[in-house]
């Protein structure tokens, strides 16, 4: 915080600290969340370094610079991260819109970072921290009437959904119709003949390797940097892969393996499965319950580990809230 | 959150800092291991050439100096003496080279004292035009600012280093990294606002 009395908001290093994804102070983060003023310039600079991060993003593979290899002392080094990698935190923000206002701590494998970078390329702030214990419910930044729970699903009766916190505390959570739910994850099961999906990975030959797969409406939170979309139908599926029939009545093999992101957007309670990781954004009531009006569910790519998400949205509206729990969806859901 | 351990540590362990990774990865580069280097390689490779393409503007000349920064690695890494990141330092040697590359060009030199002289860290009339920037709009006007506002901003948001950080590759303290980012983003704004007003 700016320990100049005459102003009551942030400094300039916070809030640069704050565009870079550097850690800034509980009381500059309560600040933040609470001043219009503060947020606007955090905004601000936001744009500015998702500027800058996106002329990084497109530039080329350090791989392929030309002569690299013709140094003898170099000539071993291998082909580059597709992504840059940073050791200590990983906060990449590109895209303006969705994924600006997601703001993700996620504690995994670092086995995990490379996809999970891919896609904090496009998600907002993707941090790396070892955090297992959290209070039952805690703040949302960007909307007061809020309240965030994780945990892993414990129960699923109806549209009542109980999630045990790290505190191994139970937390009722109802849903409506009305709520946002998604599912994400190495759900391949889900790509079923006759179901509408975006594919996005890379072809060769003809064939997509499909690093990410969304089920059913497209959702535009799903959007990774670099990878090209293509619509269609699935159809031959298969654990291997299926063929993606086009508008036009192309057909293309697409291939899946255990790395590939599978995102159903639009889901409903009744298919989410205990055990997964949850994180509900909703007003909490007198009695302590949650009533959802997003829940991400994430299946994760290497069972067991402990995902801390730190969410803040850009205002209390559904769409605020939808791209906000879709961000996490996506970043959290991925894996190596 | 799930734990199954039962004990509350931390399940996976990643490294806070990847500071010793990279110094030790350096002293295997000293002791010439291809390997290290290749890792060190693809650690920071990308990085050190964003941030060059950033303030240089030339593909070809950036790639030159990656490979010429990246051969300094090799041969000079055993220098490394853990007093900074291994990433400011390996972009600390990617300014040096460049600006060894740039000398005989003339490069505009802005005076620092010009540059801290536009804080304006508050909401101007300039802000209203990046309140209303998408962000092709924002990376197409950073190509246009001057250089060291450039590499200011490329320093801070696309290499990961801290303001300390920031400030010990470009040698300057840490107020004035502040100043001069500030005045960065208030260029940045009046390209905006004429680009705006051109339309």
């Amino acid at each position: 915080m700016n320990a100049d009395i005459r102003s009551p908001h942030l400094d300039l290093g916070d809030l640069i600290a704050e565009a870079a994804g550097q850690p800034i102070g509980d009381r500059a983060q309560e600040h933040l969340a609470a001043c219009e003023h503060c947020q606007l310039e955090a905004n601000r600079w936001n744009l500015v370094a998702d500027g800058v991060r996106g002329l990084a993003a497109a530039a080329p593979e350090a791989a392929a610079v030309p002569g690299v290899a013709a140094v003898p002392e170099v000539a071993a080094v291998p082909e580059a991260a597709a992504v840059p990698t940073r050791p200590r935190r990983i906060a990449q923000r590109v895209a303006k819109g969705p994924w600006r206002r997601a703001m993700l701590v996620a504690g995994s494998v670092a086995a995990a970072l490379v996809l999970l970078v891919g896609i904090g390329a496009v998600t907002g702030y993707v941090h790396i921290s070892r955090n297992s214990t959290e209070a039952a419910l805690t703040a949302v930044t960007g909307c007061t009437q809020l309240e965030q729970a994780d945990g892993t699903l414990a129960q699923v009766t109806g549209n009542s959904l109980v999630i045990k916190v790290a505190s191994g505390q139970p937390v009722t959570v109802t849903t409506t119709a009305t709520t946002f739910v998604t599912m994400s994850g190495p759900l391949l099961s889900d790509i079923t003949d006759g179901a509408s999906v975006d594919v996005r990975g890379s072809s060769s030959g003809g064939t997509i390797a499909a690093a990410i797969v969304t089920v059913g409406q497209p959702f535009g939170a799903v959007n990774p940097a670099g990878l090209v979309p293509i619509q269609g139908t699935v159809s031959d599926a298969s654990t291997a892969g299926f063929t993606l029939v086009t508008p036009t009545g192309t057909r293309i093999p697409v291939t899946t393996s255990g790395d590939t992101l599978v995102v159903v957007p639009h889901a409903s309670p009744g298919q989410l499965q205990a055990g997964t990781s949850i994180f509900v954004l909703g007003q909490a009531g007198p009695d302590g319950t949650l009533s959802a009006r997003g829940v991400a569910a994430i299946t994760q790519f290497q069972s067991g580990a402990t995902l801390h998400v730190s969410t803040s949205v850009r205002d209390c509206s559904p769409a605020s809230i939808t791209e906000a729990i879709g961000a996490i969806g996506a970043a959290t859901g991925s894996g190596g | 959150m799930s734990d199954p351990r039962g004990d509350g540590a931390p399940i996976f362990t990643v490294s806070p800092e990847g500071a010793c990774d990279d110094a030790a990865l350096l002293r295997r580069i000293g002791q010439g291991d291809e390997d290290a280097m290749a890792s060190f390689y693809r650690e920071h490779g990308r990085v050190v050439l964003a941030q060059i393409l950033l303030v240089t503007g030339e593909r070809v000349l950036a790639e030159e100096v990656v490979q010429d920064t990246m051969l300094a690695v090799w041969r000079g890494a055993g220098s490394f003496r853990g007093e900074s990141s291994a990433r400011s330092w390996v972009i600390a040697i990617a300014r040096r080279q460049t600006r060894d590359r740039l000398r005989g060009r003339r490069l505009r030199v802005v005076n620092d004292a010009f540059l801290a002289d536009q804080p304006s860290p508050g909401p101007g009339p300039e802000a209203t035009a990046l309140d209303r920037a998408e962000l092709a709009e924002v990376k197409g006007a950073i190509r246009e600012l001057a250089l060291p506002h450039r590499e200011v901003l490329g320093l801070a948001f696309g290499s990961g280093l801290s303001l300390p950080e920031v400030a010990g590759v470009l040698e300057i303290p840490v107020g004035t990294v502040k100043s001069r980012l500030a005045a960065a983003r208030t260029a940045l704004s009046r390209i905006l606002d004429e680009k705006g007003q051109d339309r």
